[in-house]
């Protein structure tokens, strides 16, 4: 018998049960379509992450944390490792220090993490939002992934990067249209005038006044970059960045909170961390060891690779689980479909075998009705797993830009994906018609010719 | 008898048994049967026929003894071996006709060849000149529903003749007949054997019919060759 033969044939003899082939069939499909979202959302989830990191360079970078910055930046056990020794007091992270890192091999720059508090106003809408000083290197390299602009030039431009993020928080829809306006970044100082007028000491304890005022600077929009969808300590981390220069000549507080600000007493205990970029994963160690040496504590997002892809594997492992219950479901589908087909064609058998069918041919015979029911499944089951992925997507990008979180595509359709998920199902279909084939061919002629 | 016969069997006995209980279908059968002849088999119902039939069409396989056919010896083919000789040597046609309900009669006809390589194209083609020879070219498109008996059964006989067989075995071809179509059948029977060396063996009980047509007769009982006759 011929391949065309069998198909043919496989057709033929479906196509006269419609519904059964048709309802056997969707189950196919909705196993396969059910595995191939979960399979495709796991790895657009991964893809999102590394694409992300990737994109910006990220892996490229280190972080060094001062000793006296707060617990919550060093999350992973990674760290925990080093804390022992971290009990001694580490160095200061001064411009010394930065000196120095710069001089390591591989290292391309190194620069601190400042961020300042600060109220926006742009036209009606206001916002508070953490500003960071960002080296004009760093604002023109990788790792900032403008939407839409260009980066400031120069240290003392008097111009700032904002995210798109806060831009819709600022009410502003397209991005566009935020280049070149102005700016208004009102930051918060000190007021001491305030603070040592008779009285004042009580109106600040009674929660009447804040020994705070605001100075209030003008900048232009230079560009619009897209908002880091992770924490920790990364190299950005606010919502607006300006040079270092004009950072310089604003007046303001210089922690981040107002606990570090009162803790600090004053003292100049240098920044709380450091970023530092080396040119090619391999210097990442030695960096590490250096500034670890020194009483100081690291982090490294390549060091969360290996965790990444566990927790990824263990995420994959689970969709995968959910998936292939839909499939032993369509299986039992398919055996079911195809013995009650056997029992119906009994005498058909009987009929093939009398007139000089062998068993192989018989049990071909079936094997291709499985397998044209898994290709169909596998198929219509690819496209279903597709739509649903992009319906799911469009509710999931609703929900997310309505809290000014950027556009993620959820899922993704690698080309092994959907190769892989056509031959599985007529994988799982012929597996699914061993039993029924066998029986088929088992049918004694003699007995299937009496049969009515 | 002729001992070097086309189809020949030495102490062919078939014993089924279910559970304790032994029933001896065929016993000690020796036959002969030279090319070209048309045998005739009648004998009372459960004497054995169509036990006999199975066994020389290939469809069973004997207790004990053996058959022999065109030299081989069948007795001792596998299952595969089975198959291909039911597909080439010999065509098989059935009182309840066994043809597919949901094929055409050009399709029932096409059936055999569509376990050997054969084109479609080829397998149609000789198909429908089958077809022609029963005399059903017009029905070709029609399905057994469509067909009187006697138009079934000649389908069942181009189905049998499409491999071009040297043996016809025909286990009560006109069981299911009127006396008129059941004449019929057995004419076209009758001239295969004649025109085309056919050795046809042809059970029935109408032996009347079946001595005017048939060069040989014998009669079963209960499993036994018990009366062998020239025909007309
Ligand atoms: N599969 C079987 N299991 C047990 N006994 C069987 C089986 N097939 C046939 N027999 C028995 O073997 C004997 C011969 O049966 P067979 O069908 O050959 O008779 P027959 O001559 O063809 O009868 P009929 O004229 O009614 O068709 C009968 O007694 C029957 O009951
Ligand atoms: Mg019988």
């Amino acid at each position: 018998m011929r391949i065309a033969d069998y198909i043919e044939q496989s057709f033929f003899n479906l196509w006269k049960k419609k519904l059964r082939t048709f309802l056997t069939t969707f189950g196919v499909v909705i196993g396969i379509g059910a595995l191939v979202s979960m399979i495709s959302f796991g790895k657009g989830m991964q893809k999102n992450v590394k694409d992300q990191f990737e994109k910006a360079a990220l892996f490229n970078y280190v972080t060094i944390i001062s000793n006296s910055e707060g617990e919550h930046l060093a999350h992973s056990p990674r760290h925990r490792r080093v804390e022992p020794e971290s009990n001694r007091p580490g160095r200061v992270l001064d411009d010394d220090f930065i000196h120095e890192i710069t001089q390591l091999e591989g290292v391309e720059l190194a620069f601190p993490e400042r961020r300042f508090p600060a109220n926006l106003k742009l036209g009606e809408k206001e916002q508070f939002a953490l500003v960071q000083v960002l080296p004009t290197d760093v604002c023109r390299s990788k790792l900032m992934q403008l939407v839409v602009g260009k980066p400031y030039m120069s240290d003392n431009e008097n111009a700032v990067i904002i995210s798109d993020s806060l831009l819709r928080r600022l009410n502003i829809k397209d991005p566009k249209s935020a280049i070149g306006r102005k700016i208004e970044v009102a930051t918060l100082i000190l007021d001491l005038k305030n603070f040592l007028k008779p009285g004042g000491i009580i109106s600040i304890l009674a929660g009447k006044s804040l020994p705070f005022s605001e100075e209030s600077y003008t900048f232009t929009i230079a560009g619009v970059c897209e908002r880091a969808g992770f924490h920790g300590p990364m190299p950005l981390r606010s919502d607006v960045f300006i040079p270092p220069g004009t950072a310089d000549q604003m007046k303001k507080l210089s922690s981040t909170s107002i606990w570090d600000f009162f803790q600090s007493k004053g003292e100049t205990k240098g920044y709380s961390m450091l970023n530092v970029r080396v040119s090619s994963l391999k210097y990442i160690d030695s960096v590490k060891a250096y500034a670890e040496d020194q009483g100081l504590r690291t982090f490294a997002l390549v060091d969360q690779l290996e965790e990444m892809k566990t927790a990824f594997l263990v995420m994959d492992m689970f969709l995968l689980a959910v998936g292939m219950i839909a499939i032993v479901v369509a299986s039992l589908g398919i055996i079911n479909t195809m013995v009650m087909s056997i029992l119906e064609r009994y005498k058909e058998i009987g009929i093939m075998k009398a007139v000089g069918a062998t068993n192989r041919d018989v049990k071909k015979i079936f094997f291709f009705e499985s397998g044209v029911i898994g290709f169909a499944g596998g198929v219509f089951g690819l496209i279903l797993g597709w739509i649903v992925s992009i319906l799911i997507n469009r509710v999931v990008n609703h929900i997310l830009s309505k809290q000014g979180a950027p556009h993620v595509d959820c899922f993704a359709f690698p080309w092994w994906l959907c190769l892989g998920a056509i031959l599985f199902s007529i994988v799982v279909s012929l597996i699914a018609g061993i039993y029924p084939t066998l029986r088929a061919a088992r049918v004694d002629p003699i007995v299937a010719l009496r049969h009515d | 008898m002729d001992f070097n016969g086309f189809v020949r069997t030495e102490n062919l006995s078939k014993v089924y048994s279910s559970g304790r209980i032994q029933v001896v279908a065929l016993d000690r059968v020796n036959l002969s049967v030279a090319k070209g002849c048309f045998l005739g088999v009648t004998g009372t119902s459960g004497s054995g026929k169509s036990t006999l039939m199975n066994l020389l069409g290939g469809l069973d396989t004997p207790s004990t003894g053996e058959i022999h056919v065109q030299g081989k010896r069948i007795s001792e083919f596998t299952s595969d071996e089975l198959a291909l000789y039911r597909r080439y040597q010999v065509g098989m046609i059935f009182q309840a006709f066994n043809i597919i309900p949901s094929y055409t009669a050009l399709q029932n006809v096409a059936l055999p060849l569509l376990f050997s390589d054969v084109t479609k194209l080829q397998r149609l083609r000789r198909a429908e000149e089958m077809l022609a020879k029963v005399g059903l070219h017009s029905r070709k498109d029609h399905r057994p529903g469509e067909l009187s008996g006697g138009e079934q059964q000649r389908v069942a006989i181009a189905r049998a003749l499409i491999h071009r067989p040297n043996i016809i075995l025909a286990d009560e071809p006109t069981g299911n007949l009127d006396s008129q179509t059941s004449r019929e059948i057995v004419e076209i029977l009758s001239d295969l054997n004649r025109n085309q060396d056919l050795t046809v063996i042809m059970i029935s009980h109408e032996e009347h019919l079946l001595a005017e047509f048939a060069d040989e007769m014998i009669r079963l009982q209960d499993g036994h060759v018990v009366e062998q006759s020239r025909g007309d």
